[in-house]
């Protein structure tokens, strides 16, 4: 199975249609930033007790499925999967452009972003920020040298991949631990917080392969053998059941211990019980599963694209949980104690997102988007048409 | 002399980054631990007896909020509090609720300092952590990080109020700040502007001093009663002490 790689034409109404549409978004996230820049985060919905509020759900998310993107290029040059080889440029490039998205909001996000070069002049090596400046940049870094290597040095493609692969699974555990290793943060601290966000971006990753595939294919006419999406779909069967698994097991060792009853119990009936079901368990698992299970669903091609696009919607329920519910948790200074004061300790936080915030969270997304409709014009990241190898069955179908 | 246009685009973008970037390389300063004449022979440390807390008592906070210029927003969510009065209570309500003010515990091993990616929040040697408001980013994680909800962000511009302290600089837009101790009091060789008012009150609820001189007062006091630190099985040893908690 030789792939002959080609760029997208780019010439249609609609291609400059969708850059116009990503451009305008890109402008409005920068006034956005502009704005939050002049007058202060006092113009976004975030507080002192959520301090971390919609363009850090949008950020992590991205950054999540940055690594996640990096599965069809790791499952065939690190597992063997020979059906994915053909996606390993599409694979790498996407990681980048989801990278650079999720970083630009975070980034932009910052109360002084105008001194964002002190953090590599003064570098704190305990800090998980400082950490994850040294995962991102290299993880973009082995990326670009993973596409080199595909586009023309492919005897070091099984090297750089493999490190690619290595790298990505601690750059996920590294995101992760932004919040396991806060142990004042009764809702995220945990041993199992980095593994679940690892366990996250192979299913969004995936998921967002998908979604780009089947429309990018469609949409230049080119041919996506219906076998080969298929493959993607049990790929994201089997990672979203991690996902749920690592949610379980998680659930059942806190509820175990009468310590943990006050916040497993605010999780499933406070303010954020809605995000925990009806995102958390209801997009990124059950939604999906429900549909790759169908055996008609399941087996329709329309059916993977709209559970993958339910995953994907999940990841940023998911994070904005962890994120949201994790800081308005009332901070459990005196255990056993009903704690009041005029600073609002002892209750849950309140947060109301502005409209400035969603803005600087879509121009990271366009700014990934971007990046990927130019990347595919420029450049030759995808099969002009992609099939099964000859004689390639699927293990198993719904 | 022309420039192609590669040129011109990459003279753009470095005019960008530089326009972008002064600002905030302007105010680099490099107060490291090591570096400040803060000398390890000290460890500060309060000590405060809830006893002698009343609940509608607020002294503490106004002075704090005088000494520093810690402005009030108007917004509880946002007001900046490097001090506050708590009430805490049992569950079961069985005993009387115990007033008590909360504030930064400079602990010896501050989370805050632990994920501040530029070195921002430090700890002096003599124990009091503080933030360099020019090396703040404005990444929030300290806050996250903070099991007391010490540590406000300045959501707005503000200015010096006319009966505010000219002597100390206005809390800076877009940075993370917090209780510092006084520490230009304590310099100086008087206490935090909290306990000079709970004195002043004649209340003498909180202590302040050195506990490596085995004859001050907080000392004497930590080792001859018993006291008790919010949430010492986090294993941050705070320096905050609480007498009949």
């Amino acid at each position: 199975m030789l792939s002959n790689f080609t760029k997208i034409e780019g010439r249609s109404f609609s291609y400059w249609r969708i850059i116009i549409l990503l451009g305008v978004l890109i402008l409005m996230g920068a006034g956005a930033f502009i704005a939050v820049e002049v007058q202060g985060h006092g113009i976004t919905g975030m507080n002192n007790k959520i301090a971390w509020g919609v363009p850090h759900v949008f950020a992590i998310s991205l950054l999540v499925m940055a690594s996640g993107a990096l599965n069809l290029g790791s499952m065939s040059t690190v597992f063997a999967v020979k059906q994915f080889k053909q996606f390993g440029r599409f694979s790498a490039f996407l990681a980048i452009a989801l990278l650079v998205g999720g970083l630009a909001v975070l980034m932009l996000d910052l109360g002084r972003p105008d001194r964002l070069l002190l953090t590599v002049m003064h570098m704190n090596f305990r800090s998980m920020f400082t950490l994850n400046v040294f995962l991102y940049s290299g993880f973009i870094v082995l990326c670009v040298l993973y596409l080199w290597s595909m586009f023309e040095y492919q005897q070091y493609t099984k090297v750089v991949g493999s490190a690619a692969f290595m790298w990505r699974v601690i750059l996920t555990t590294g995101t992760g631990s932004i919040f396991g290793v806060l142990h004042a943060r009764e809702v995220f601290h945990s041993a199992l917080t980095a593994p679940t966000f690892v366990a996250l971006s192979l299913s969004s990753g995936t998921a967002i392969s998908i979604i780009l595939l089947v429309t990018t294919f469609k949409h230049t006419k080119r041919e996506l053998e219906d076998k080969v999406v298929f493959g993607l779909r049990n790929a994201l069967i089997f990672f979203t059941l991690l996902v749920a698994y690592l949610l379980v097991v998680e659930k059942f060792t806190k509820m175990y211990s009468p310590a943990f009853y006050d916040v497993q119990s605010w999780i499933l009936t406070g303010p954020y019980s809605w995000l925990y079901i009806f995102g958390v368990w209801g997009a990124t698992i059950l939604v999906p599963l429900g549909i790759l299970f169908h055996p008609a669903k399941g087996n329709s091609i329309k059916g993977v694209y709209w559970a993958a696009f339910s995953a994907v919607i999940g990841t940023f329920a998911m994070v904005a949980h962890i994120l949201l519910a994790g800081q308005a948790y009332p901070l459990n200074m005196f255990p056993g104690y009903e704690v009041s004061s005029v600073f609002l300790d002892g209750v849950s936080a309140t947060y109301t997102p502005a409209l400035v915030e969603f803005i600087l969270g879509f121009g990271g997304i366009a700014i990934t988007g971007i990046i990927y409709m130019l990347g595919i014009k420029f450049f030759r990241m995808l099969p002009d048409k992609a099939v099964a190898p000859e004689g390639y069955e699927l293990p198993w179908n719904p | 002399m022309t420039m192609d246009r590669r040129t011109v685009l990459g003279l753009g973008g470095v005019a960008t980054a530089g326009v972008v970037l002064a600002p905030g390389m302007t105010l680099i300063a490099s107060p490291q631990p090591d570096k400040t004449e803060a000398s390890g022979d000290q460890r500060w440390a309060m000590l405060i007896d809830v006893n002698k807390c009343d609940s509608d008592c607020t002294a503490c906070t106004k002075a704090c909020r005088q000494e520093n210029n810690v402005p009030l927003f108007g917004d509880p969510n946002r007001d900046i509090h490097w001090i506050r009065k708590l009430e805490i209570r049992d569950k079961e309500h069985k005993r009387p609720s115990v007033s008590l003010p909360v504030l930064c515990n400079h602990c010896e091993h501050p989370p805050c300092a632990h994920v501040c990616p530029t070195q921002a929040t430090f700890k002096r040697k003599d124990g009091i952590v503080l933030v360099d408001k020019h090396r703040c980013i404005g990444c929030r994680y300290c806050m996250l990080a903070c099991p007391y909800k010490a540590r406000s962000l300045v959501y707005h511009k503000t200015t010096i109020p006319e009966d505010g302290n000219p002597k100390v600089p206005i809390r800076a837009k877009g940075v993370v700040e917090k209780c510092n101790f006084c520490v230009h009091l304590v310099d100086e060789g008087e206490k935090p502007a909290c306990v000079q008012a709970c004195s002043k009150e004649g209340k003498n609820a909180m202590i302040f001093g050195d506990l490596n001189d085995p004859d001050s007062e907080i000392s004497v006091k930590v080792r001859t009663v018993k006291t008790q630190t919010i949430r010492a099985d986090l294993g941050l040893k705070p320096h905050v002490f609480y007498e009949g908690l």
